[in-house]
Formats: structure tokens, C-alpha cells, sequence
């Protein structure tokens, strides 16, 4: 989470300031990517590319989060190597900086610059690596137990792993330079995402839903659609490293009849019509149980973090009182008569701020109460973002009323100013 | 058998320093600004490197003397901006008063030689990359001393009309922290536009 959320910080400024400059060509004539002015049309790439990569471990560290979770509860056992494995995750945070350029090998630059990306992208495998063994070593040391959950933890296995071999492949110049804008690029970037977001999702979609529903899934059918999807899958995309390889063109929709590619194009067809298919059984299932499966209870998995300490599913104020936590299992780790935290406020919403290293409860912050500012404000930056990309001027009218409708949200009220004034009496009071 | 608990009923409310969130916020929020200056420092190296000619021939050398007295005046705003910063620790309203007064003043006259400095530039933004990337960083800051003083004259004008509690306080220290962070940015924009292009003017 913390991980994801810099890298969300440090990467998303570049895409924005990089579609600001593409507005500012578009209507406002400067010349930020126009070559006759000065300008180059490929920095457009790279700042878009600065984002684009990091963006790719944003979508799939949330999965690598889902495998750590299901894991961990289908094992019976703590995650081997918790630190290895959250020291590595901050090491791809960083490298994913550092490789932005392998996105472009074709597009002529210095061979120093080439080498320099190559050898950042190959370094990417260390990390993963890292988190693929604890995985391993979690699961042959635990005691297993298999259900489809889990089984979308071993698709993602061997999915993310075939989507890192092919990695390695196009992460050399020569062969990205033949390579490049063929359809092995497109089954590649497959087996990561699907196999590290998509199938690591799917795999969290049976696991939580249970707490989600109070239900339990169908395993069988389950089971049946997990198989539809992994074969699916590969009959979809495995093809398409050999159509790569002889040369057939990506972001083409078409092409000439007698090149060869037929038969292989119809075969991911077939697997792409069996991906629906599976996806289809995941939705009838999850349709069927949230009425009719079996009552799943608090923890059907017997798992190890929080929220599987309260009922299926949750009550809307989630914890009745806030838990004390005393390890990283905090389930497991919790003492028969493991204390809760008292004395918060029920009338006002007020949240506890805790230490950060070793999370002793430190103050209570009071969090605002519902409003419709956020709603205003959410239009406002709409009507200027939106209407930004046609017309420059709707970005002047869009931040004034943003700050109007700031204003309106940030004032506090009289109320509020009242209950802070009482609790400073107070809190003399308390001092003298 | 007793149920132990963690009674918190006695801890204190929204401290006005580095423990708060909003203060965390506002250094998140600085994280992701400081970034798009960086870059768009980097879209000022790049462009250099891609031009055969940087600055463009047809632009002549700037008239450093208003330029440097508004940066002068910037810089020297950080003095009640610290100010305040102190009051506001002690709980001082009138010196969080005259410190938040001051800056605000200041940030107004340095917009106002701003707008007499561009106004005389002697490139549009629609002439070259140069006078684009010029305009950006420069209309990126103005937005930023704007954005900055708006808010700061709406939490000045509060502090007139409403009591000062513990919470305006803090919001007093992050909007000062706020203009440090206005008045650094400046710096390294300052010498991308005023000094480095021509220290070694390329094509000339």
C-alpha cells in the first residue's frame, strides 16, 4: 500500500504535466512537441512512459498484497520472509523509475542510454524473484490446502512467470528491435497483467467473498470456471508469441489472407470466447451463492488479518470497538482476552492517530462530517479539466469555482468552532 | 473475567505540530508539486538539448534589474512568513496577525512586478518551445503565489472574525511552510530562465 501510494505520488505529475503541455500545443499553439518550433514529439513518449512504467506495478502490487493474504491463510502459517518481501516490494518501487526507456528501444537512442535501461529492466527479476520464493517456501513449510482461491494463486505463478521469461526477451535491445510492435509484445504484457493483476484479483474476489457476502461460493463451479480461465488464457495468448515471432503487426486489425497467421489467430479466438466463458460461471456463481450458499461465518479460512475477526458480512461501522493489534497476524496473534480501545467519541467522528514506528495510540483526530462540497467540488474540477481539452478558458471558470466551492467545504461551521473551543477549556482545565 | 481495554479518553486532540495529518498533507501535496517543477525543469533541459539554438536566436538578453528585485522581495518574504511560523507556536495572535498580513502584502507586490516583468518579456509562448516551456514554469509559479495568498488572506480574514483555536493554529504553520516551499521553487526556475540560458547561450 505504502509502496504503491509514493510511487502513485511520484509518477502521476509526469502524465499530468505531460497531457498539460499536449492541451497547451493543442489550444494554446505552444510548441512543447512540435518539431519546426523547437519542440520534440518524443519527449512526449518519455514523460509519458515515466508514468506509463511505474503505472504497471500500480496496478499489480495490489495483487502481489491479495497473494501475500491468501497465502498466508491457505498455508496455516506466517509468510516466510515478511521482511524480504516488503524490502523488495520498496525495491521495485524504486526501479520502476529507472526503466521507463525499454518502452522505446525503437525509437534511436544513445546505445549508452539502451544499455543503461536494459540492464535496469533485467534488474527487476531480483525483486520478483525475491517475493517468488517466500511465496514457495511459505507454501512447502505450511500445511496446503487447495481451493479456488489458491488456485488463481498458482495460476498467477505460472502466468507471471512465463510474462517475466518473455520479459527478459524483449528487455535486450536486439531482440526488442525485432520484436517491437509484433504480437509477442502483446502476449507478453498478457502474462504479467492478467497473470499479475487479473488472476491475483480473481483469486481475491472467491477469497474475500465470503466476508463480502456472509456466504460461501461453490467450489465446484469455482473450480470449473478457474480451469475455463487458465486454459482459456493460454490458448488465447500463448499463440500469440509465435505469431510475434513470425512478424505479425500489433494495433493492426487486419491483415492480408495467405501470411501464415490464420490458423494460430482463430486458435486465440477459441481461448478468448473460453475466457469469457469463464468469466461468465464466476458471475453466475457469485449470483447463486450471495443468495443461496452456505453460511460462510467469521472465518471461513480460518484466516489471519482483521477483518475476518468480525461477522460476514461486516456491520456498517465495521468495528464496534477498535481493536488492539499485537503482530502482523493479528488474528492469530490476538490473546483470548485481547484488549479493545475505549474512550472514543460516539457523537462525532473521530479517529486515532497512532506512532508510526512502533503505532502507540498518540492523539484523536476529528475527521469532517458529511457535506456536499466534495460533490460540488468534484464537478467543478470536472467542467475545468474536461472542458480544458476544447476551449483554455474553461479551466479559468472550472478553478474559480472550485475555490468557491473550497471555501464553502474548508469554513468550518459555528458548531464545530464551539466544540473546539469546549474541548481546549477543557483540556486547561485538565493541565491546571 | 475482565475485559482489558486501551481507555484513549484522555489523549489530546489535533496537536499543532509535526504529529498532525493535515501537516503530513501538506507535505504530500508539496512531494507532488516539487515533482512537476522538477519535471518541467527537465522539460527546460531537454528541449536545450534537443535545440541547436537556446535560447532561440530572436530572443534578446532579459532586463535582470525588476527580475532580481522580485526576487529579493520573494525571498525576503520568508521573514514573516517565519514569524508567524513562531507565533503560531506560541499561540501570539497579534504577531500571527502582523506576520500573515506581511506576507500576504508581499505576495501581492511580487505578483504585480510580475505582471510588469511578462508583460515586457518580448516572446509569446506561441513562438518557439522556448517561449512555451518560458510561459509554463512561470504561469506555473504565478499560480502557486496566487493559490497561496488567496488561501492565506481567506485564513487572515478568519482570524479577525472567529476565535483562534488550536486547529487555526496549525493551519497557520502548514500555510507558512507553504510559502517556504513558494519561495524555494522559485530558486532553481530563476536560474533556468534568468542566468543558465545565457551563461552558456547555445548556437551563438
Amino acid at each position: 500500500m505504502v509502496v504503491t501510494s509514493i510511487m502513485v505520488i511520484f509518477a502521476m505529475p509526469a502524465v499530468m504535466l505531460d497531457s498539460t503541455y499536449l492541451i497547451f500545443d493543442r489550444t494554446m499553439s505552444m510548441h512543447f512537441f512540435n518539431q519546426s518550433e523547437g519542440g520534440d514529439a518524443l519527449f512526449y513518449q518519455h514523460l509519458f512512459w515515466f508514468f506509463g512504467h511505474p503505472e504497471v506495478y500500480i496496478v499489480f502490487m495490489p495483487g502481489l498484497g491479495f497473494i501475500s493474504s491468501i497465502v498466508t491463510a491457505f498455508t496455516g502459517r506466517k509468510i516466510f520472509g515478511y521482511t524480504a518481501i516488503v524490502s523488495t516490494l520498496v525495491i521495485t518501487g524504486f526501479l520502476g523509475f529507472s526503466v521507463w526507456v525499454h518502452h522505446m528501444f525503437a525509437t534511436g537512442l544513445p546505445q549508452l542510454g539502451q544499455s543503461f535501461f536494459t540492464a535496469a529492466s533485467l534488474m527487476i527479476v531480483i525483486p520478483t524473484a525475491v517475493q517468488m520464493f517466500c511465496w514457495i517456501a511459505t507454501m512447502w513449510s505450511g500445511r496446503l490446502r487447495v481451493a479456488t482461491p489458491m488456485l488463481f494463486v498458482f495460476a498467477f505463478f505460472l502466468t507471471f512467470t512465463i510474462g517475466g521469461m518473455s520479459g527478459i526477451m524483449v528487455g535486450s535491445v536486439p531482440l526488442d528491435w525485432q520484436l517491437h510492435d509484433t504480437y509477442f509484445i502483446v502476449a507478453h504484457l498478457h502474462y504479467v497483467l492478467i497473470g499479475g493483476a487479473i488472476f491475483s484479483l480473481f483469486g481475491a474476489f472467491y477469497f474475500w467473498f465470503p466476508k463480502w457476502t456472509g456466504r460461501m461460493y461453490d467450489e465446484a463451479l469455482g473450480q470449473f470456471s478457474f480451469w475455463l480461465l487458465l486454459i482459456g488464457f493460454n490458448v488465447t495468448f500463448f499463440p500469440m508469441h509465435i505469431l510475434g515471432l513470425r512478424g505479425m503487426p500489433r494495433r493492426v486489425y487486419t491483415y492480408q489472407p495467405g501470411m501464415g497467421w490464420e490458423s494460430l489467430s482463430r486458435t486465440a479466438s477459441i481461448g478468448a470466447a473460453l475466457i469469457a466463458l469463464g468469466v461468465l460461471m464466476m458471475l453466475i456463481n457469485f449470483a447463486i451463492s450471495r443468495r443461496s450458499g452456505v453460511v460462510a461465518g467469521a472465518n471461513p479460512w480460518n484466516a489471519d488479518t482483521l477483518e475476518w475477526s468480525i461477522s460476514s458480512p461486516p456491520p456498517v461501522y465495521n468495528f464496534l470497538h477498535i481493536p488492539v493489534v499485537s503482530g502482523a497476524n493479528a488474528v492469530w496473534d490476538a490473546a483470548p482476552d485481547q484488549p479493545y480501545v475505549t474512550g472514543m467519541r460516539f457523537d462525532r467522528r473521530e479517529v486515532l492517530v497512532t506512532k508510526t514506528l512502533d503505532a502507540e495510540p498518540d492523539h484523536r483526530e476529528e475527521m469532517p462530517a458529511h457535506s456536499i462540497y466534495p460533490f460540488i467540488l468534484a464537478l467543478t474540477t470536472t467542467l475545468g479539466l474536461a472542458g480544458s481539452i476544447f476551449y483554455a478558458w474553461w479551466f479559468v471558470v472550472g478553478m474559480i469555482l472550485t475555490t468557491i466551492a473550497g471555501i464553502g467545504w474548508f469554513w468550518p461551521s459555528k458548531e464545530d468552532v464551539r466544540e473546539e473551543l469546549r474541548r481546549e477549556m477543557a483540556m486547561e482545565a485538565v493541565r491546571d | 473475567m475482565n475485559q482489558r481495554v486501551l481507555d484513549v479518553s484522555g489523549l489530546s486532540h489535533a496537536p499543532a505540530d509535526s504529529r498532525a495529518l493535515i501537516w503530513w498533507g501538506n507535505l504530500a501535496m508539496m512531494a507532488i508539486e516539487g515533482t512537476v517543477f522538477a519535471m518541467a525543469i527537465a522539460t527546460f533541459l531537454y528541449l536545450r538539448m534537443k535545440n541547436l539554438d537556446w535560447p532561440p536566436a530572436t530572443v534578446p538578453k532579459p532586463d535582470m534589474l525588476l527580475p532580481i528585485v522580485n526576487l529579493v522581495l520573494l525571498i525576503l518574504s520568508g521573514l514573516p512568513a517565519l514569524m508567524s511560523d513562531a507565533a503560531a507556536r506560541k499561540e501570539d495572535l497579534t504577531a500571527v496577525r502582523i506576520g500573515m498580513a506581511l506576507f500576504i502584502l508581499a505576495g501581492i507586490v511580487f505578483l504585480a512586478i510580475r505582471f510588469v516583468i511578462m508583460a515586457n518579456i518580448g516572446y509569446k509562448w506561441s513562438d518557439h518551445a522556448f517561449g512555451s516551456i518560458v510561459w509554463v514554469v512561470v504561469g506555473l509559479h504565478t499560480f502557486h503565489v496566487l493559490a497561496a495568498s488567496g488561501e492565506n488572506t481567506l485564513l487572515l480574514i478568519y482570524l479577525f472574525v472567529r476565535p483562534a483555536t488550536k486547529k487555526r493554529y496549525l493551519d497557520v504553520r502548514c500555510a507558512a511552510v507553504y510559502w517556504y516551499f513558494v519561495i524555494l521553487s522559485w530558486l532553481p526556475f530563476f536560474f533556468f530562465i534568468y542566468v543558465q540560458p545565457w551563461m552558456h547561450r547555445k548556437g551563438m
